[in-house]
């Protein structure tokens, strides 16, 4: 199980929603991917679509305006 | 029964190494005096009425609700459909006014309505009001939910990608005659199939932009 790390400050909708997309293809089962965020939005839409997905996840606010999307791959 | 009463603001506590507000709450049990009062001290950032209304973004229906409203309050005080992006040509107008230049013959220009707009100035132009407005709200809103950050530029690409992107689509509201406000969201809120017609190609412009924005920015 390794964590990873994904840095998307700066980015805007909907860069950092693709980007974890295609980060946690290469994952395995069990890893972890970590989004850092700071467009309120992706703290939204980042979320959701992992939710949908069928993983674990969780937000926490790391800073002001700044998040951090922990994700869970679980399938 | 349990009372909470609410100073907002009452009070700031500064801690040893961080400034978070800190408000008043006072309990009052059932039919208690002042003296059985129990003060205590929460972080105005756990609580409930902070969350839900300052901190956590509303949902997609409040906001379209809330849109919706205002933009025929709009419409009924100042007799126009809300809009948006025409007010920044104004802007334009007027700073290129300040500096000696004249676009009384420009074609954008020339109609007496424009004219009229542009003899008023800003102070009596109200789109520039709500677009100062849109820019101070947004700023009290995020500073309230403290979130505010001004965010790094991460690449040369990005700053061609705003400046380009920006130019297309105030050149493209402006040949439009409106952007996704004025020409969409007051075309269809005003019945005209206009809006419709704006709303299928910005659709097909979404896609392709996007095609674009994987291809250029991944």
């Amino acid at each position: 199980m390794k964590e990873v790390m994904l840095d998307c400050f700066g980015e805007a909708c909907p860069i950092p929603l693709v980007k974890a997309e295609k980060k946690l293809k290469e994952l395995d089962i069990g890893d972890i991917l970590i989004v850092q965020i700071d467009h309120s939005c992706a703290m939204k839409n980042v979320p959701e679509w992992a939710m949908k997905e069928g993983h674990n996840v969780e937000v926490e606010e790391v800073n002001d305006g700044e998040w951090e999307v922990i994700i869970e791959k679980v399938k | 029964m349990i009372i909470y009463y609410d100073f907002y603001f009452a009070k700031f506590v500064c801690q040893k190494d961080d400034l978070y507000p800190y408000f008043l709450v006072i309990r009052l049990n059932g039919g208690s005096t002042l003296e059985k009062l129990n003060a205590r001290m929460v972080k105005i950032t756990n609580h409930e009425t902070y969350k839900r209304w300052l901190k956590t973004a509303w949902p997609y229906v409040t906001g379209a609700v809330l849109l919706s409203l205002f933009q025929i309050v709009t419409l009924a005080t100042t007799g126009s459909p809300w809009g948006v992006s025409g007010a920044f040509a104004n802007w334009g107008a007027w700073i290129y006014e300040a500096f000696g230049g004249s676009v009384d013959k420009w074609y954008y220009f020339s109609s007496e309505g424009a004219q009229a707009t542009l003899n008023n100035g800003v102070l009596n132009n109200p789109d520039s009001w709500r677009n100062i407005g849109i820019i101070a709200g947004s700023l009290i809103s995020v500073l309230l939910a403290s979130q505010f950050k001004i965010k790094k530029i991460k690449s040369f690409r990005q700053v061609i990608a705003a400046v380009v992107g920006g130019l297309l689509m105030g050149y493209g509201a402006r040949i439009a005659y409106g952007c996704n406000i004025g020409a969409l969201f007051g075309g269809i809120a005003s019945l005209s199939l206009s809006g419709w017609v704006f709303a299928i190609f910005m659709f097909a412009g979404a896609v392709i932009g996007s095609k674009l924005l994987v291809k250029f920015f991944m």
